[in-house]
């Protein structure tokens, strides 16, 4: 065995589309229900994509105290505080004396706050003459300052989320915040594991938080034919691993974890969720518009976090995928199992929790995690529903549409980011 | 900790800065004492307090094209990429270049990108038609069913792929067969400090033989720059005297001034470096990171004081400080407030934002350059503009006249307004 700081997650805290804490959101996938539903933030009746699955009925006020007084962050900043005081409150560490500030730091992959979309198009039309492609800088100057708020505008700025959560919870240690897109909050968790194994601090919250469910995020992803059109059926969308899947759906929200070294998390008696004891990261180095067809860079990150477990292949009782129900992501995600785990991947289940949650984008890998950890101390495997015409090209073992008993000890949660990062992280349940 | 660790030596080198399009420019202007903060001429500014930017404007598309003249495929991609991504991409790629790492045979699985970056602000022609047609110019007045059926077309398909911050280390990592870790780290004016930190650890836990570290940034297109403008501490005097407007440590200091620039280093393993005659520039040594809450310098303090215990030395071997040096009253307080706490008056303090400005992500990169031609040719210059010393201070600021090079190590500090901090130390490479 590796002679190394062990790292065990001792806190979770969620904020999505399913539930608002981790019981809610877990009992939700076991269900097999659907958190998608009509665009709300903005009227999207006219877009090739008019549903997403919103984070619902979410009351800054309720969710912290004093929540209101976080009200000038971004909706990701605020999903982020609620989901990381969950956290923090799960893993007793709350206000608690006995822990030192400056051993406790942050990682998230998280994405920016919201644009003013409004202020932003009024502005640049106005600037723009008729019949013209450019617009005046001056004139765009002068409408943009009168319309942005300063405020607002700053709290888009990446570093917001750590830098408020950190205020919030007197978190003085290591701060990071990266952002490889789909790939970001597996990233986070697995490079704040390293920190901690290395010892640079024995406590990291980390995770992240996202919401592009706004005109640009939209705008963006539908120009890439990324998202699902699927209108006639929104919460059939989302069908990872499906012969008919046409795209991913975009969701939003926060997912916190409380990652912690071991000899630290028993010493002060913390109830132990799981141990992080793999993590593997590449890039495709392909096409920023695709991932690798051969699954080259998945297969690599997989492999590669199963070499730092030190578990053999056979060890591994549940896959939950990146499944984003694209073509070209499922398809090579089977690939990449299917190389890496040979014969046997035929007898390992897989589910793609998107297809319930749709993608949480930055924030996707931890709330996937966190489900993957409950559904490996509950005994019941998580499905992934709309599974109803099978691909030939994809012809594993989906868990399709019913939730599933098992019994793991150990399992793997990939996230493969655009632009080629792929995460793949292996988390197993702990013994001594 | 791991008991024997792998060293970290930086084996390449390149710049895209104000003062300089090469490394030997670059230092060129900093001995000559030469800013390259100047008014603002690529667009009209004259609504705004502050109309001088540190910019680069050598750097155009020609400029771009023939950094990849020797492929046409990586040429014909810049076109798809935001300025802050091409100048990312393109010191990436003269920094590769300048390594010779390529010619190695380095297996790719172990070899990483790590980058700093931010928020990349679309170009406002991109959205131009769409917000037009959509816009019928009376207040509150977006057709969002006009902007679905018609605008979405006249954006261009590509959008999202040209202005993501991960853009850079993925366009880094196809070029370059880089299949290691690719990460992106977004921390303000933290963020390459923090990104080489990151490169570090890979390194010493023995994922990687190599890591390109970046950071860039241009905060001088129309939409970043209105909306820095609303929330930067910038300084509103001296758009007459722009080379003498950053002041970090002076009395008079009243502000910064944004600016754009790109600089990336190759980290590589030292046996594997000096295996293949490889030229090396610096050593890594430390790093420590934390977040300030009080913005003090509490933890700023204590984070300089790791990063020198991670280096296994003490405050009296740093020859000097290559610090954050913003030039605003509070963050200049900020930072003395720590510098004193763990150096007193005993290592000069350094900070070359006098020449250039602020450069956000690319801050770190840029400005641990010159700390790193400095050990280099073994002379120390003055930093610009800090004529009189701010006595409420109490620093010993290096701002008089040369000296030469009499410690062998360097402290790297970069830290973003709202607390994260983040510091380096380097070590001079006797050859």
């Amino acid at each position: 065995m590796k002679q190394r700081r062990r790292v065990v997650i001792t806190g979770m805290g969620v904020i999505t589309p399913l539930g608002h804490n981790v019981p809610d959101l877990y009992q939700s996938q076991i269900d097999g229900r659907s958190g998608v539903g009509p665009i709300e933030f903005f009227d999207a009746r006219s877009f090739p994509t008019n549903f997403a699955a919103h984070v619902k009925n979410f009351d800054l006020a309720t969710a912290l105290p004093n929540g209101a007084q976080w009200s000038f962050c971004g909706l990701n900043t605020q999903y982020a505080l609620a989901a990381g005081r969950q956290a923090l409150d799960d893993a007793g560490l709350l206000d608690n004396p006995r822990i030192d500030p400056e051993n406790i730091g942050v990682y998230l992959g998280s994405g920016e706050g919201g644009h003013d979309f409004k202020s932003l198009v009024e502005s640049v039309a106005r600037a723009t003459p008729e019949n013209s492609h450019s617009p005046d800088a001056r004139a765009f100057f002068q409408n943009s300052r009168r319309n942005f708020n300063g405020r607002h505008e700053y709290e888009m700025e990446m570093h917001t989320t750590t830098g408020r959560l950190a205020e919030a919870f007197n978190l003085q240690g290591p701060n990071m915040t990266c952002q490889t897109a789909c790939a970001a909050s597996s990233q986070a968790i697995g490079e704040a594991t390293e920190v901690i194994r290395h010892g640079d601090a024995d406590l990291m919250l980390s995770g992240g938080a996202h919401s592009m469910i706004h005109p640009f995020g939209v705008s963006g992803f539908n120009r890439l034919t990324a998202l699902s059109t699927r209108r006639d059926n929104p919460q059939g969308a989302s069908r990872p691993f499906d012969l008919h899947r046409d795209g991913f759906v975009l969701g939003e929200g926060s997912g916190i974890v409380v990652l912690e070294e071991l000899e630290h998390a028993k010493k002060r008696g913390a109830t132990i969720y799981a141990e992080m004891t793999g993590y593997g990261t590449t890039a495709d180095s392909f096409r920023v518009t695709d991932s690798h067809p051969e699954g080259r860079g998945a297969i690599a990150a997989i492999r590669n976090a199963l070499l730092d477990s030190e578990l053999p292949n056979e060890a591994i009782g549940y896959v939950n995928a990146h499944g984003t129900s694209t073509k070209v992501n499922d398809a090579a995600e089977t690939v990449a199992l299917k190389v890496v785990f040979g014969d046997y991947a035929y007898k390992l289940p897989i589910s793609s929790t998107k297809s319930m949650l749709g993608h949480l984008i930055c924030a996707a890998g931890v709330v996937e995690l966190i489900i993957s950890i409950t559904a490996m101390r509950k005994g019941i495997l998580p499905p992934t529903i709309n599974y109803e015409n099978p691909d030939p090209i994809c012809d594993l073992d989906y868990i399709p549409n019913e939730a599933r008993p098992k019994k793991f000890d150990h399992f793997i949660s990939n996230s493969f980011g655009f632009g080629g990062q792929n995460i793949s992280l292996v988390a197993s349940r702990f013994s001594r | 900790m791991a008991t024997q660790q792998r060293r970290a030596v930086i084996t390449g080198l390149g710049i895209f800065s104000p003062i300089g399009m090469d490394a030997d420019s670059f230092w060129k202007s900093i001995v000559e004492g030469r800013s390259g903060i100047r008014p603002i001429k690529h667009m009209d500014v004259s609504e705004f307090p502050c109309r001088i930017a540190g910019d680069v404007p050598e750097f155009t598309d020609k400029f771009a094209r023939e950094i990849f003249k020797h492929n046409r495929d990586h040429a014909k991609s810049l076109k798809m990429m935001a300025r802050t991504v091409q100048l990312g991409v393109s010191v990436a790629q003269t920094a590769m270049v300048n390594s010779g790492i390529a010619k190695s045979g380095v297996d790719p699985t172990r070899v990483a990108v790590e980058f700093g970056a931010a928020i990349v602000h679309t170009e406002i022609e991109d959205i131009a038609r769409a917000s037009k047609i959509a816009t019928n110019c009376q207040p509150g007045a977006i057709d969002m069913k006009i902007w679905g059926e018609k605008s979405l077309e006249e954006i261009p398909p590509l959008w999202m792929l040209k202005y993501l911050p991960n853009m850079p280390a993925c366009h880094v990592s196809i070029m370059h067969d880089i299949q290691g870790p690719s990460n992106t780290i977004t921390v303000g004016d933290a963020s390459s400090v923090l990104a080489l930190g990151e490169a570090f650890r890979i390194m010493q836990r023995n994922l990687v033989d190599f890591v390109l570290v970046g950071g860039t940034e241009s905060k001088i297109n129309p939409l970043n720059f209105v909306r820095q403008m609303l929330f930067q501490p910038v300084t509103p005097s001296h758009n007459d005297s722009p080379a003498t407007a950053v002041r970090p440590f002076d009395r008079d200091r009243d502000g910064m001034v944004l600016g754009e620039g790109a600089a990336a280093f190759g980290i590589e393993e030292l046996e594997h470096a000096r295996k293949r005659n490889a030229t090396i520039f610096a050593e890594v040594c430390g790093f420590a990171s934390g977040f300030d809450r009080d913005r003090q310098g509490k933890t700023l303090a204590r984070v300089i004081r790791k990063a020198l215990a991670d280096a296994g030395i003490t405050p009296a071997d740093v020859d000097h400080i290559n610090a954050h040096g913003m030039g605003t009253q509070e963050s200049d307080r900020w930072e003395a407030n720590a510098i004193r706490e763990v150096f007193g008056q005993s290592v000069p303090v350094w900070g070359l934002k006098g020449f250039f400005g602020a450069l956000g992500p690319a801050s770190g990169v840029i400005e641990m350059l010159g700390s790193i031609l400095a050990l280099r040719h073994g002379v120390l210059p003055p930093m610009l503009n800090c004529e009189n010393p701010d006595p409420e201070l109490n620093l010993n600021v290096h701002s008089r006249e040369s000296r030469a090079i009499q410690k062998p190590y360097v402290v790297k500090i970069n830290f973003s307004d709202l607390g994260q901090v983040g510091a380096i130390v380097l070590r001079r490479w006797d050859s």
